[in-house]
């Protein structure tokens, strides 16, 4: 058996899972070419993935997550409200948006959970102030040097993997949440990025695979051998995008949005083994003003979609227990609609949460459509009580020093 | 021969550089020197300075300015690129500057000083403010640390990026006196909370108004500080000038510039650095000197020191068009050098670039890799104003032999392995262009590990 073309053709993952795993890596230990045992050797196999969905521009929640049995709600919002017979259901009173089906498909396979009521005290209404706010847990005029998904990544001692700690797939700016001090997290814009250009060609790849084989006198200069070690590494994971562009098939095709296809690199990525923890995405155009309803739907349906299809893709090719996907925004918007078909900057407002791992259903009540806060809803869970349950409870590390303080937990996942 | 960097005798190591059998001066010594001074030279400049001694060549790149002809054609760059918006032209006029510089010691201690005052454009959002930043980088970047200090911590687009652009007596702003401390002069651990917050107290009154600094007076805190040990009515430039003057400043900063310009692991000991340091203060904290002294010694010839640095990005593209005579699109570079993780103006946080491994990871690496295939590749990429056959035949490489061993003396600053030097060789042998077959032999050599190291 030639192993090296084995892996070629089979993604890491996909080969250990075949069977008597154990004695398979033996095997292969024994007789590849070591720079390919290292990639198995690095790989824990339990690593949670955490998957992010930034929706800016402050997504409705109000629209989303829909209290249609309350008068109140019907009251606020003549024109914008969405009827209680168009919702898809999640109970007696409250249902989804129409347009996010592939939601209320993954909350029938009990892999979606909806926490209401999120915000902060003194909620700022400005996206970009309450948006560094959700990115780095830290007021206006508080020192904001780094984000919470930075500090996770530095205090995981993820600057000593191979693969990105974490990536952001966009031409966008990078996000805030990710800054730090120590681990720098690359922006990717498309897949090609993690693929070696050249490798088309037959004689460049055979004599790379020969150099990269060559150890050289490399052992006297540690800078020399761990740069030996990434490359090998680097040209293992392009063979593995390489290899998943061909292997890889989604389970069903991801929609042809902004969204679908970011997720669908993230599949991809994935699939080949990649051994980065967090993927940051975003989606902007929440900022509904005016003449929302289509454009809103179209939004949640481009969410909806896409993450129902990265959550059913992913547990098909067998991966499905180490992901979790969170959406977040900055804010919810106000409870009544304004005159132009829209709706203006709020406050509290739900996160969405989908994976075979997470808690299906409500947490929590939804606000109160009557106790209002000058107009706009009032929150009851902060914001960093999420985050200190997925950094808990799904990246299982220590969420104090993350978030600048003891946050309990909430119960997210089963 | 090959003694650990921990293990050299202080002494020796910073005397002037003498050649010997087994550290001669010759084209790998010069090669090494203007990697680390600057970002390479073609083998015909290599031969040119290997004919002269090196202490002269050292002083020449560090007395090096840029000629009036050469800042006049820069200048108007400028003002184009700020006049067509967006830090991404001001990155490509930067990067044309250090393609084209006579004097590349000076761009390289500029792009030093860029990674140490880090601002980022990300923040800033004013390519005029960040251009003024970069300028005034340029003016002390071998100059005197103590005006540098005292001028950055003026600087309209550093305050911006650090939210001290008001300093009101009532609520005195931490961050700028907290890293000034930190980050620019002493290192983590040679200051107390109280330093801080009495060093904010002196930046009192300190604002930008309308992109310029200026001292508000009614709110100044003209009352007694004491701020690491020195008591008095002190000023914001006593401020400055009280944590300039400190000696841990000038170990501070001699063992950062010791990393950029030498080694960046293993961790240079105390006492290495200590000698070094206290030149820095006799010299009254001109950087010019030390980095003479540094560049010209002992240690930074040695075989211990070659090759233990990880590229930079600048350096990667840089480096590798420069050493070939190179020119291309600048704009699409720029925008490259910030996928792999070296924006210019667009250092990733105060602390700037930790350079070292840290460059390093599977997406850095492919990207590096692609970025030499990408340039290789581009219309808009000569050598030498010409193909890339050319340009190697004129510099006496023919025959894919010739080539490798060429790109290995004036590119590499480690040997190739032996295996590297006969598969590359062998893609003599193959079908198609020559051409094609040199940018296959090239982008390959570019791939290898060797080539990451400085």
């Amino acid at each position: 058996m030639n192993n090296h073309s084995l892996f070629q053709l089979e993604s890491r993952r996909e080969f250990l899972k075949r069977g008597a795993a154990a004695s398979a890596v033996m095997t292969f230990s024994m007789t590849a070419p070591g720079i390919l045992c290292q990639a198995v050797a690095q790989t824990p196999r339990n690593d949670r993935i955490l998957v992010v969905v930034e929706m800016a521009g402050g997504n409705d929640g109000l629209n989303t997550i829909v209290p249609h049995r309350d008068p109140g709600y019907t009251k606020a919002r003549p024109q914008l409200a969405i009827d209680g017979d168009s919702v898809l259901k999640i109970n007696s009173e409250i249902g989804l948006h129409p347009s996010c089906r592939s939601f209320a498909d993954l909350l029938e396979q009990g892999q979606f959970a909806v926490v209401q009521g999120v915000g902060y005290e003194q909620p700022n209404r400005s996206h970009f102030e309450s948006m560094d706010i959700w990115h780095s847990c830290q007021r206006k005029g508080e020192v904001r040097q780094d984000g919470w998904l930075g500090r996770y990544l530095e205090q995981s001692g993820a600057a000593e993997s191979n693969d990105p700690a974490a990536l952001h797939l966009g031409f966008d700016k990078q996000p805030f949440a990710l800054m730090s001090r120590d681990v720098r997290v690359p922006s990717i814009r498309s897949l090609s990025q993690f693929r070696l250009r050249g490798g088309e060609s037959p004689r460049f790849r055979e004599a790379l695979d020969q150099l990269l084989e060559s150890d050289g006198d490399r052992s006297g200069n540690d800078l020399l051998g761990f740069v030996q070690a990434s490359t090998s590494n680097a040209i293992t994971s392009s063979r593995r995008m390489e290899s998943s562009g061909t292997m890889y098939q989604p389970s069903k095709p991801y929609p042809a949005s902004g969204l679908g296809e970011k997720m669908a690199t993230v599949a991809k990525l994935i699939a080949g083994g990649l051994q980065t923890r967090v993927y940051y995405v975003r989606i902007d155009g929440f900022d509904t003003h005016a003449n929302q309803p289509d454009a809103h739907a179209a939004l949640l349906r481009e969410v909806s979609e896409a993450v129902g299809c990265l959550v059913s893709d992913v547990s098909a090719h067998g991966d499905g227990d180490r992901l979790m996907v969170m959406c977040f925004s900055e804010f919810g918007r106000r409870v009544a609609e304004n005159a132009s078909e829209g709706t203006d900057h709020g406050t509290a407002g739900p996160v969405l949460l989908a994976g075979a791992a997470v808690k299906a259903g409500l947490v929590g009540r939804h606000p109160s459509l009557t106790d209002l806060d000058q107009g706009d809803l009032k929150y009851h869970t902060d914001f960093r009580q999420v985050y200190a349950a997925v950094i808990e409870d799904w990246l299982e590390a220590d969420s104090s020093p993350v978030l600048g303080g003891d946050y309990e937990a909430l119960e997210l996942f089963s | 021969m090959m003694k650990p960097v921990e293990q050299v005798d202080p002494n020796w190591a910073w005397e002037p550089f003498l050649a010997t059998a087994e550290t001669p001066w010759d084209m790998g010594a010069a090669a090494h020197l203007m990697r680390r001074a600057g970002f390479g030279a073609t083998g015909e400049e290599l031969r040119q300075l290997m004919a002269r001694n090196p202490q002269d060549v050292v002083a020449e790149l560090v007395a090096a300015q840029e000629p009036e002809s050469f800042q006049r054609e820069m200048a108007s760059l400028v003002r184009a690129s700020l006049a067509s918006g967006g830090p991404q032209r001001l990155a490509a006029q930067w990067i044309y500057r250090m393609l084209n510089t006579p004097a590349p010691l000076l761009e390289k201690m500029t792009l030093f000083w860029h990674g140490h005052f880090a601002t980022s454009a990300a923040k800033v959002e004013d390519s005029k403010l960040m251009q003024q930043q970069n300028e005034l980088l340029r003016e002390y970047a071998l100059g005197d640390f103590s005006q540098l200090a005292l001028e950055i911590s003026r600087d309209p687009a550093m305050l911006l990026y650090l939210d001290s652009a008001t300093n009101r007596k009532t609520h005195p702003n931490e961050n700028y006196a907290r890293e000034i401390m930190e980050l620019f002069c002493l290192g983590e651990g040679n200051y107390t909370e109280q330093d801080i917050r009495e060093l904010a107290r002196c930046f009192t009154g300190w604002e930008i108004k309308r992109e310029k600094f200026r001292i508000n007076r009614y709110q100044q805190d003209t009352g007694e500080k004491t701020v690491l040990g020195r008591t008095g009515e002190l000023s914001g430039e006593d401020g400055v000038a009280t944590v300039v003057s400190q000696h841990q400043t000038a170990r501070f900063i001699t063992r950062k510039l010791v990393r950029f310009l030498v080694l960046d692991e293993p961790r240079a000991p105390d006492d290495l650095i200590e000698p070094l340091a206290d030149k820095l203060r006799e010299d009254g904290m001109r950087i010019a000197p030390t980095v003479q002294r540094i560049l010209g010694s002992n240690l930074f010839f040695s075989m211990s020191v070659r090759g233990r640095k990880v590229r930079s990005p600048v350096e990667v593209a840089i480096g590798f068009l420069r050493t070939l005579n190179g020119s291309t699109d600048a704009f699409r570079l720029a925008t490259t050098l910030q996928q792999l993780g070296q924006g210019l103006y667009f250092p990733p946080s105060v602390k700037g670039w930790d350079g070292g491994r840290t460059w390093i990871n599977s997406s850095t690496l492919l990207g590096r890799s692609n970025l030499i295939r990408n340039l290789l590749g581009d219309d808009k990429t000569r050598f030498g104003k010409q193909g890339l056959e050319q340009h190697l035949t004129s510099q006496g490489a023919r025959s894919m032999g010739e080539v490798v061993a060429y790109l290995e003396t004036v590119l590499f600053a480690v040997p190739l392995p032996d295996t590297a030097r006969q598969k590359i060789a062998q893609l003599a042998d193959s079908p198609g262009a020559k051409e094609n077959r040199l940018r296959d032999a090239v982008h390959l050599l570019c791939t290898i590990p060797e080539f990451q190291l400085a």
